[in-house]
């Protein structure tokens, strides 16, 4: 039992260069500056209140507070502004330039960790007062900002790290965090991947033909994909069997780099074909950030021991 | 650990939700195990607690706040059809037009298919009015001399394969109907929800 113990605990503590951190920093301070971008024509439209907005944000608001009242919301931000006499409108507006300012400073590395809180925050607080017009990319950017948040921010690669000498090059936190958002990843393509084998139409291509022809995300032609519709099928039972295996192989040393390329490229492609971009980067990004193999120990000035964490304690 | 249980079980109950419903290929049949299973995650989560209880309340708190209070389960197990909501809109001088809800981004139509989708798939049939009516107060605001809209929700047939070969393109399927009588948004359905 102790010995378990202790493989579980090399396991989640072992340590690793701030590389992934790195990664995951600068992606998602990209990906907050993409989304920021994509919506700033519509930002009050679809985050106003109900008088102003698309649906209102009062009743995704009044659904979450059924579960907890403690969940952060616009309106939060709204009463704020109004005890300093400013109107919703105004704090809307500034709410997208806090979360597009966050999203700089991420990506260059500037007040990472005030950064990394704030866009947290504003983005949870639109997610949830926009709960009816959220869709999977807003729960993929809470999972990468939450986990950005309470890691040992700042890295060496940030204007942060590079003037704070105290920066660790290697830790087991930085280990720790890295293994939580792994095996977070692997619960994700587990349950995606087994959830689609359990409709027929994803065996047969029925589905994906569906997902390609259906709007907003009809990118391609039609007819073009009739032409090749002998491969939908074959892409169907690829696309579930490469999410539901992604626990087991991905671990691998040699499967390992071999399923994060082919993960990578499903998500392009899912980019590029149905026109969600920003879900194909922001999984590209946790992808990347959690498994892309660390780079040469004696680069990063690691022992060799602390280098050799590409594959768990665990699996070895 | 207890992070990862919680992701596991939020993830496994939406896939037995599934299962319990006979919306999978797997046959849930007459004694419901399926259902069962998913009430024991539901369990977990506390959901069988008043809300006011201070366990489920911190529960639900630590699931938003990481992102992880819903499953993974996309275009999963089937890709449904999506919904579309037209507002028939009648004026004061007898004029009636026709009008969808719209957004001026790629990226806002792409939640604004969400909502919809969200709308068909909707159940409770008091909440599914509400959005409708939310959604039917933006006619009053751009148009100022409205007598009443009618807003009618349907979900497109997409064509199989051998359909769009055929010549056939999607259809729309009627699931139901509001009349938005007036400004104030009182509204009345034109027929009883579909189960």
């Amino acid at each position: 039992m102790r010995r378990m113990w202790d493989r579980f605990e090399r396991f989640l503590f072992t340590p690793e260069s701030d590389r992934w951190l790195s990664v995951l920093r600068i992606g998602l301070g990209l990906q907050v500056l993409l989304y920021e971008l994509s919506l700033r024509g519509d930002w009050n439209y679809l985050f106003a209140s109900t008088n102003e907005g698309l649906i209102g944000r009062q009743l995704g608001e009044a659904i979450v507070n059924l579960h907890s009242r403690l969940v952060p919301e616009v309106a939060w931000l709204v009463e704020a502004g109004a005890a300093l006499g400013l109107p919703e409108g105004t704090v809307l507006t500034a709410a997208w330039i806090g979360l597009l300012g966050a999203g700089v400073c991420l990506s260059v590395g500037c007040f990472s960790r005030t950064a990394a809180i704030l866009a947290w925050f504003i983005h949870l607080s639109v997610t949830t007062s926009g709960s009816f017009v959220a869709y999977g990319v807003d729960n993929f950017m809470t999972i990468g900002l939450f986990y950005l948040m309470l890691s040992p921010l700042p890295d060496r690669f940030s204007v942060d790290g590079r003037s704070d000498e105290t920066s660790p090059a290697s830790s087991p936190l930085l280990g720790f965090w890295r293994r939580v958002l792994q095996v977070h990843l692997c619960f994700i393509y587990f349950f995606g991947g087994l959830t689609k084998c359990l409709g027929s139409g994803w065996w047969d291509g029925s589905n994906l033909w569906r997902a390609l022809i259906r709007p907003p995300f009809d990118v391609l032609d039609p007819e073009w994909i009739v032409r090749c519709q002998a491969f939908l099928p074959a892409a169907g039972i690829a696309i579930c069997l490469l999410e539901l295996c992604y626990p087991i192989f991905i671990w691998g040393k040699r499967t390992g780099k071999v399923w994060l390329v082919l993960i990578c490229v499903m998500h392009l492609g899912i980019g590029l074909a149905m026109g969600m971009y920003l879900f194909a980067s922001v999984m590209i990004i946790l992808n990347i950030a959690a498994f892309a193999p660390a780079p040469p120990a004696q680069a990063l000035g690691v022992d060799s021991a602390a280098g050799e964490v590409a594959l768990p304690a665990v699996v070895r | 650990m207890a992070h990862f249980l919680l992701i596991a079980v939020v993830s496994a109950r939406q896939s037995l939700w599934l299962i319990s419903r006979n919306l999978t290929i797997i046959r849930a049949g007459g004694e419901n195990s399926w259902e069962k299973a998913e009430k024991i995650g539901a369990t977990v989560l506390g959901e069988n607690l008043a809300r006011s209880h201070p366990f489920p309340q911190t529960l639900a708190t630590y699931l938003h706040l990481a992102g992880i209070e819903t499953g993974y389960g996309y275009f999963a197990p089937n890709v449904p059809g999506p919904g579309k909501l037209v507002f028939e809109i009648h004026f004061r001088d007898g004029r009636v037009e026709y009008e969808s809800p719209h957004v001026n981004s790629r990226a806002a139509r792409l939640r604004l298919a969400g909502l919809l989708d969200k709308m068909g798939a909707e159940e409770y049939e008091p909440l599914r009015k509400i959005m409708v009516k939310m959604l039917a107060s933006s006619v009053w605001r751009e148009h100022s001399d409205v007598e009443s809209v009618r807003a009618l929700f349907g979900s497109l047939v997409l064509p199989t394969i051998a359909d769009f070969q055929a010549g056939r393109g999607a259809r729309s399927d009627f699931l139901y109907g509001y009349d938005v009588i007036n400004a104030d948004l009182e509204t009345a359905p034109q027929n009883p929800p579909k189960p």
